[in-house]
């Protein structure tokens, strides 16, 4: 009888130091990367200087890729997660975040295919027929919006039932591109910072689509109720209620985003062109600090200039990141204890 | 009732931004499966007779509205078959039902016209010098026919190892050198991300805090990051290191000291190790807190109840967990583009030589290969099929491991809503 005491006092003793052991290799690996890093460029004694300027032109390209990503994946996300957590049917919704999901799941070096190779030449030519796309849809939605719609209990279907609506539009506009034989805005290079924005856009959609959603989803229904018995509709609700109270999650959202689309390697690295040049132009070309490590770092002997040059390109891919990372952390964890304490009190 | 009305139009745009959603990821889903099965059904051949009276046999492989982009019969070498033409230039196009392709090793193709006495003598004459794969008749097939075909090239796609252009044969190696990675990444993760889900689970403390924000942090970690680390860390210092003490002899000739399997599955694991310890620790905090406060009530203690109880009713999350990790490490490419994948391994990481895994050896992956045949390949007429053909395999593993993670988690609430009521 005492020893099987024994053994179970043990086992338990071993089991939690097992715990605790994997606990703290998450911790190891976390450390174990700037630490290396700043070690690394620490002890390199390589005799040229940081080349600083060609590091700010790779930091100025990651950010005009994420600028134009950002462009593309806020409204979308945003919007997306409005929808979903505030007019969307339930059985819509049990769809479209498994759907998200997956697209969150399909590796980037397809999305970069895709761009590289299928999309790129099309937009070489049509850049003007994008933009008017960019600009008419929302308009014309609004539009048939105005001019058709009426509250209904469909609405948690509409994103089915305008489907229609949209492929016609978007249909008309490539024909009438097509007839078109002057194209009105000619990109200097195929693959360009536009290019790149869709992409990388679409690879960012899903985790803004997440978090936002989360956060708008956590807004206690008693709030949202009152608005609706004080004679709210759904649309006044979401922008007097839902909407101020969540709208730290959006911007955690937002800064995830930037996050991820700054520190995206692969689709930058197939459509982008790899050039490394300056300016704001999103038509030209760009060189990414996540595309440069990629096709400098596996050529680079290690403890040269260039190795070093190319370690300093993660250190400051790695703080903004996790700098982003760690602030939206931080807003989301406020609010979520501010939206518990409201729901309890 | 302004108001209401402008209100109406915004819902509209919300839910038509949806549906722009939506449409991009079905058009994305299928323009990718459609590429892909495009690259493996056979094209038609055509006769093509330009202005000065000359006449080729071609298949017809681009068409921007000026001018043809022909590929015809590749007899000596590959890639010397392409030619352009005007549209203009062109004053008849036919297609011959008596066509023939002849299908090589190499990935050349012979086109000819005449019955079966001359496909005869022309396979007989080619396949004295070359390896003949694939002889038909593609302006002549039926709909079964055709159907065979496509099954037969997407089964040799699938299960030969490529040739030395790696631009034609399959993607065998590729595909083991896939499954090897991500197996071998999931046995170095699975056991800490568990014990990290356990932990974060079990306390509540300032060490719990500290782990879930690591957890966070790692998670936003881009993975090219991972890649540095693995080969700077990992190959040029532990590697390096296992090279000086134990395989001297072969120095300078790296065994750990360059880029393998086993660095690479290093890197994905902790690339992945957030997916593992997220899932799992959902799936213990779903576990009805009435089943754990039982156990201890009958007198086990806290960590028989964790092993007896817990884990195993966790089961369903621990899967799911290892699905998604997978799922993730499949579909990485630019982290191991640093640490041993490479366009041509010379010898697989699995094979049938003792000790059969070889975690020093570099590796070929699917992912890599759709980057490689897109961007690095000097034929891209043929090399962008083939990096669809490549992706359709890609985006058909992941979307079923991710279908299943799904369904599992599904699974898993299931059980315990009934548990619950």
């Amino acid at each position: 009888m005492r020893a099987s005491a024994r053994r179970r006092y043990w086992r338990g003793r071993v089991q939690r130091v097992l715990v605790a052991a994997g606990a703290s290799f998450v911790l190891l690996g976390l450390f174990a990367i700037p630490v290396y890093l700043a070690a690394a460029v620490a002890a390199s004694r390589a005799p040229v200087g940081v080349d600083w300027a060609h590091l700010g032109l790779l930091f100025a390209g990651s950010l005009r890729a994420t600028a134009c990503a950002i462009a593309v994946a806020l409204p979308l996300g945003f919007a997306t997660a409005m929808f979903s957590a505030h007019f969307c049917a339930p059985r819509l919704r049990a769809w479209l975040k498994p759907a998200l999901e997956m697209l969150e799941a399909v590796p980037t070096v397809i999305l970069g295919l895709v761009a590289a190779t299928s999309f790129a030449p099309w937009l070489k030519s049509h850049a003007a027929t994008l933009l008017a796309l960019l600009v008419a849809l929302p308009a014309l939605l609004l539009a048939a919006g105005f001019a058709f719609g009426r509250p209904s209990r469909h609405d948690g279907w509409l994103p089915l039932s305008v489907l229609p609506l949209l492929c016609a539009i978007v249909a008309f506009g490539l024909w009438l591109s097509s007839r078109a034989q002057a194209p009105w805005i000619v990109p200097a290079s195929p693959w360009n910072a536009t290019l790149v924005g869709l992409a990388l856009g679409v690879a960012a959609l899903p985790l803004v689509f997440s978090v936002a959603e989360d956060a708008l989803f956590l807004v206690p229904r008693e709030q949202t109720q009152a608005a609706f018995a004080l004679g709210a509709t759904r649309w006044q609700a979401l922008t007097t209620v839902v909407l101020p109270a969540a709208g730290a999650g959006l911007f955690a959202a937002a800064l995830l985003g930037i996050a991820r689309c700054f520190g995206e390697t692969m689709i930058v690295l197939m459509a982008s062109g790899n050039t490394a040049i300056g300016g704001f132009d999103p038509l030209i070309g760009l060189r990414s600090l996540g595309a440069d490590i990629a096709l400098g770092m596996p050529d680079a002997a290690p403890a040269s200039a260039v190795w070093r040059d190319l370690l300093v390109a993660t250190l400051a891919l790695l703080a903004s990141t996790v700098l982003l990372s760690l602030a939206a952390g931080f807003v989301r964890a406020r609010l979520r204890r501010r939206l518990h304490a409201g729901a309890a009190a | 009732m302004n108001g209401t009305r402008a209100a109406t139009a915004a819902t509209w745009m919300l839910g038509g931004l949806v549906g722009l959603c939506i449409a991009a990821m079905l058009g994305l889903l299928f323009f990718t499966l459609g590429s892909g099965l495009a690259s493996l059904r056979p094209g038609t051949i055509e006769r093509i007779t330009l202005a000065d009276g000359s006449s080729r046999l071609a298949e017809v492989v681009a068409d921007d509205g000026h001018a043809l982009l022909l590929r015809t019969s590749e007899t000596r070498r590959l890639g010397e078959g392409y030619e352009r033409v005007r549209r203009g230039d062109v004053v008849a196009r036919s297609e011959p039902v008596d066509a023939f392709m002849i299908g090589l090793g190499d990935g050349r193709r012979v086109l000819g016209v005449g019955d079966d006495a001359a496909l005869a003598a022309a396979v007989g004459s080619i396949g004295a010098l070359a390896r003949v794969v694939e002889v038909l008749r593609p302006n002549a097939l039926g709909a079964f026919e055709g159907a065979g075909i496509f099954l037969r090239r997407l089964a040799r796609f699938v299960a030969t190892p490529p040739d030395a252009s790696n631009l034609a044969g399959g993607v065998l190696p590729a595909l083991v050198g896939t499954v090897t990675l991500v197996l071998l990444m999931s046995v170095l993760v699975m056991p800490f991300g568990v014990a990290a889900a356990v932990y974060l689970h079990e306390r509540r403390g300032v060490g719990a805090r500290i782990v879930r924000t690591a957890i966070d942090t790692l998670a936003g970690v881009p993975a090219i990051v991972y890649g540095v680390l693995g080969l700077g860390l990992f190959v040029h210092g532990i590697g390096a290191g296992i090279d000086r003490w134990f395989y001297a002899d072969r120095l300078p000739v790296p065994t750990f000291g360059g880029g393998g399997l086993l660095w690479a599955a290093l890197t994905l694991a902790l690339l992945t190790l957030p997916v593992v310890v997220v899932s799992v620790e959902q799936g213990l905090a779903r576990i009805p807190s009435s089943l754990r406060d039982g156990s201890l009530a009958l007198g086990a203690t806290r960590e028989e109840t964790l092993r007896r109880l817990l884990l195993p009713a966790a089961r369903p999350a621990v899967l799911t967990g290892f699905v998604l990790a997978i799922a993730r490490a499949a579909g990485s490419v630019a982290p191991l583009m640093l640490v041993g994948m490479v366009k041509l391994a010379p010898a697989s990481p699995l094979d049938g030589a003792f000790p059969y895994l070889h975690p020093s050896r570099q590796f070929m992956h699917l992912g890599f290969a759709v980057y490689d045949a897109a961007l690095a390949s000097p034929d891209a007429i043929r090399g962008v099929p083939r990096a669809y053909a490549c992706a359709m395999l890609l985006v058909c593993v992941v979307i079923v491991l991710n279908l299943s993670a799904i369904l599992l988690r599904n699974r898993l609430r299931d059980r315990y809503r009934a548990l619950e009521s």
